[in-house]
């Protein structure tokens, strides 16, 4: 009895339903119009959260491919200072130290790497610049750098020859070919000079190698600085990055000989990036929320014209003993099918987005910046990413949203006098 | 003991600081099936006195019996669920939803009762939907009907459910005679097969001549009561 009194609440229900959506259609275009607004804001959210995907993806390949690799074996102390790139605290090279690393399970390479700085001069104008003293042939292994020369070829093991970002040439009018004085000061604080001839031009998507780090060979790097067979890092490349952490601990285990060593991880170096996009995300939620707000706005003026213009029907239904809850009910649920309607609509503008995100991708120079003046390691051109759970996300929160702000008007509706609804007081 | 039964029953309303007395003691009684019309002039009371009856509005003085109940005291859910299973209401604007079709509005009225299954709740609306001569017109929506057959359908939601009372509000007042006489004739049938009680509010001297007993109202009393086939209307 109980049951088959439940199955016909059940029936009661979804002819409530039923009525709820066939008003829906009662005002198409007003309807199509707040359903529009909510998936404007739904779009809007898929389509920042894919860029940023693909600004941090971008971003983080790049600190992988082009900077760090997956792991470093840095000195401690070094690694305090590491943004003075100092000279002392570096890695002394020896052979028990490589043949250690080269046990790293996952290993595909490795990089001995000398950073320092200088001043790069062309004889007419000097400019202060990172330069990145290493083997080329040991680079292929572990980065991806040469991938990206535009011109030439990288510089060649103990020549006195360079590499730079094409936007650095540019910038100091220079070309494959010439001649270029870098100005260094050595361990002992003496100044010395590397007149290196340029061999190659780069253009990366990381956007501190186009325009100030210059390449060059380990060797002539170490003894211009007087710091021969010594390294300031040795950078790591793993088959995969799914076997950093792994990879890190059994390295750090292998490095226990050596306590003033330290195994650092790509993601150790991309803090402030991860930072970023935290703070990104805030940023996305805020639009999200304001445009949502004036969805919800939208809905509850809905609710309200709904309500007025079918005041004599809703003293009709009162009148036929349809309670309060239930009226309440089948207005909540119509406003329901607008945020559903409208989640439908903003994700299938999202695909839309991100299709053409992922396909043509956005590049930073129509704006007229790249990714460093807001603290990402990329430039040029970066896609857009599928992320299949922003999209389940954003379509609830929109329904959530529906839902919650028809409750007051719909209450409101509920509780008109009957008789001042059927005779239109 | 009458179906319904009304003692001394008083509505004043507050209209800014004047207050309007729109029914100043009634007493009356309705038996089951009776076929009463309410007349009298505008502003007697007749619309307030069966907002009273229908539940829809609690006297300010007095005391209304439904079937023994007294209904002055009861709460805004129990006030619905009488009208849900006990009052059919007929409007002069017919107030149908017009997003449902003809087979829905009269169907709504039989799914608030919870009582029937599908397959019940389709034969009982093709039938009375038959009964009131609109069953070729089950699936037209409001707006492709005319007054009168608007009219049919709101008498097929009131009775679909059976109930004790069926209050009419000027019931004809937006149609012409012959459709008018169509609809009476409609409700007369429903009161004899179906032993229900109709109460009209009127002005429509066709509908008084209907009607086995007259109630005249006027300014919020009962001037006049009187039983009888087919009375005739002198005011």
């Amino acid at each position: 009895m109980v049951r088959l009194s439940a199955t016909r609440g059940v029936t009661e229900s979804v002819f409530l339903i039923k009525l709820a959506l066939k008003n829906l259609t009662r005002h198409k275009r007003r309807t199509l119009i707040t359903a529009s607004v909510i998936a404007l804001g739904l779009f809007m959210y898929i389509y920042i959260d894919s860029m940023m995907i693909g600004m941090i993806n971008l971003s983080f390949d790049n600190i992988i491919d082009l900077e760090a690799g997956h792991l470093e074996i840095v000195n401690s102390q070094y690694w305090e200072e590491k943004n003075e790139l100092p000279l002392s605290n570096l890695i002394g090279i020896e052979d028990n130290l490589i043949s250690e690393v080269k046990k790293t399970p996952y290993i595909k390479g490795m990089l001995p790497r000398l950073k320092f700085k200088a001043s790069l001069n062309n004889g007419i104008d000097e400019l202060p610049i990172i330069v990145w003293a290493v083997d080329s042939d040991l680079e292929r292994n572990v980065l991806t750098t040469s991938e990206h020369l535009v011109e030439g070829s990288m510089p060649q093991k103990g020549k006195m020859e360079a590499v730079i970002g094409k936007d650095l040439a540019e910038l100091m009018d220079l070309q494959v070919g010439d001649f270029i004085t870098l100005v260094v000061k050595t361990k002992n604080g003496d100044y010395n000079t590397i007149d290196p001839v340029i061999t190659g031009l780069l253009q990366t998507s990381h956007p501190a190698i186009n325009d100030s780090i210059v390449y060059v060979p380990l060797e002539i790097a170490q003894k211009a600085l007087n710091v021969e067979n010594q390294v300031s890092e040795i950078v790591i490349r793993l088959e995969d990055a799914k076997y950093t952490k792994t990879a890190g601990v059994e390295l750090s285990n292998l490095l226990n000989q050596r306590p003033e060593l330290e195994v650092e991880t790509w993601k150790d170096l991309s803090q402030d990036i991860i930072a970023m996009n935290e703070a990104q995300n805030m940023e996305n939620q805020f639009i999200i929320s304001i445009i949502l707000i004036i969805a919800a706005v939208g809905i509850i003026n809905v609710i309200i014209l709904s309500a007025l213009e079918r005041l004599e029907e809703i003293g009709m239904m009162k009148a036929m003993g349809m309670r309060e809850r239930e009226i309440i009910f089948s207005f909540m649920i119509e406003s329901v099918g607008i945020g559903i309607l409208g989640g439908i609509m903003g994700c299938f503008l999202g695909a839309i987005g991100v299709i053409t995100l992922k396909k043509y991708g956005i590049d930073l120079a129509w704006f007229g910046f790249d990714g460093m003046d807001y603290g990402l390691p990329l430039s040029g051109v970066f896609y857009g990413e599928w992320n299949l759970p922003v999209f389940i996300f954003v379509f609830n929160f929109g329904v959530v949203v529906s839902f919650l702000s028809s409750i007051l008007p719909a209450r409101w509706a509920a509780r008109k006098n009957p008789i001042d609804a059927i005779y239109h007081r | 003991m009458a179906l319904l039964e009304l003692k001394n029953v008083k509505k004043i309303y507050q209209q800014g600081k004047i207050e309007v007395h729109a029914l100043s003691g009634v007493n009356m009684e309705v038996e089951q099936g009776e076929f009463t019309s309410v007349a009298g002039p505008s502003g007697s009371g007749k619309t307030t006195l069966l907002n009273m009856v229908g539940c829809l509005d609690t006297p300010t003085d007095g005391e209304i019996y439904l079937d023994g109940k007294e209904i002055g005291k009861l709460s805004k859910e129990e006030l619905a669920m009488i009208r849900r299973n006990n009052i059919g209401f007929i409007f002069q604007s017919y107030n149908l939803i017009p997003v449902l079709t003809v087979y829905e509005n009269v169907e709504f009225a039989l799914r608030l009762l919870k009582k029937y299954k599908p397959k019940e709740i389709k034969e009982r609306v093709v039938h009375i939907l038959e009964s009131v001569g609109i069953g070729e017109m089950i699936y037209r929506k409001p707006n492709e009907l005319s007054g009168g057959q608007k009219q049919r359908v709101a008498v097929a939601r009131a009775l679909i459910k059976e109930p004790r009372i069926v209050l009419a509000d000027e019931p004809t007042a937006n149609l012409d005679s012959k459709t008018s006489t169509n609809v009476l004739e409609i409700m007369l049938k429903m009161n004899k097969e179906m032993g229900t009680t109709f109460i009209f509010s009127t002005h429509d001297s066709l509908v008084m001549e209907y009607a086995t007993r007259l109630v005249t109202l006027k300014d919020g009393q009962i001037v006049r009561d009187e039983r009888g086939d087919g009375i005739s209307v002198s005011n």
